[in-house]
């Protein structure tokens, strides 16, 4: 199934990309560590976008 | 108690037997990931125009309105509750419609919030026409949690099915760079599974 590959942008990913993404995996973690649910985020970020609505 | 316009959506579909999931940034942390998101983004697998009618009559006996009209061949549409919107795409991507392996693989998240399974949600954020490094990082992360849990071969599978071998393998280039520079075990793990 091909694509129109041209429409998308170039994928760049810099060293400082992939050890951002290890830091964000991390916070994550810590969250779960500390009892947070990912269930309990999802619900944290659904009243956060209902706020800014 | 989950928001109420995307409570009603999901009583709505599951009442007219409509499989339905949850995607975009709200769906991260079905995959142990998150970041703030302004959007609600769901995706309802429908047959027919008339299914997609009889829906769109009923979200609005529950006060969710859309001032579109939409049709089964457009990608999405808004509706609008009292003090929210959520997106409802028809397909799960710009680039692609479902098929029935697909829904087949749609997961419990928790209660009655279902997400696409890990692989078919890296490739909506892979294939998109309009991806942004956001998707890129998002897919990134996905990866670091679950390395253990993919399943690779279906991720391979749905690559090639789209074409996507080359945007994928600039993906694995960032492993290698991090292995490079960093030793670190788990992309030298990511590496040798993408193998």
């Amino acid at each position: 199934m091909r694509q129109d590959k041209e429409k998308r942008a170039p994928i760049h990913i810099t060293l400082a990309d992939i050890e951002r993404a290890y830091k964000k995996v991390d916070e994550f973690q810590r969250l779960i560590e500390r009892g947070k649910t990912p269930e309990q985020i999802f619900k944290d970020m659904l009243r956060l976008i209902e706020v800014d609505k | 108690m989950i928001s109420n316009i995307l409570q009603i959506i999901l009583d709505v579909s599951s009442h007219h037997k409509i499989p339905t999931v949850i995607i975009g940034g709200l769906a991260l942390p079905a995959y142990d990931v998150a970041r703030t998101t302004l959007d609600i983004d769901i995706c309802i697998k429908i047959k027919s125009q008339e299914q997609l009618n009889t829906f769109i009559e009923a979200l609005e006996e529950n006060e969710i309105n859309t001032k579109q009209k939409p049709k089964i061949d457009h990608d999405l549409f808004t509706v609008f509750g009292k003090n929210s919107e959520a997106e409802i795409w028809l397909k799960p991507c710009d680039a692609f419609p479902w098929d029935d392996q697909m829904v087949e693989k749609i997961q419990l998240f928790f209660g009655d919030v279902f997400v696409l399974a890990i692989e078919d949600y890296i490739l909506t954020k892979l294939a998109r026409s309009d991806r942004s490094s956001i998707d890129i990082d998002d897919i990134l992360k996905i990866i670091i949690s679950n390395k253990d849990s993919l399943d690779w071969d279906y991720l391979h599978y749905r690559i090639k099915w789209l074409d996507l071998e080359s945007d994928f393998k600039e993906i694995v280039k960032a492993f290698e760079l991090d292995f490079n520079n960093n030793i670190r075990n788990i992309s030298r793990d990511i590496l040798d599974k993408f193998k």
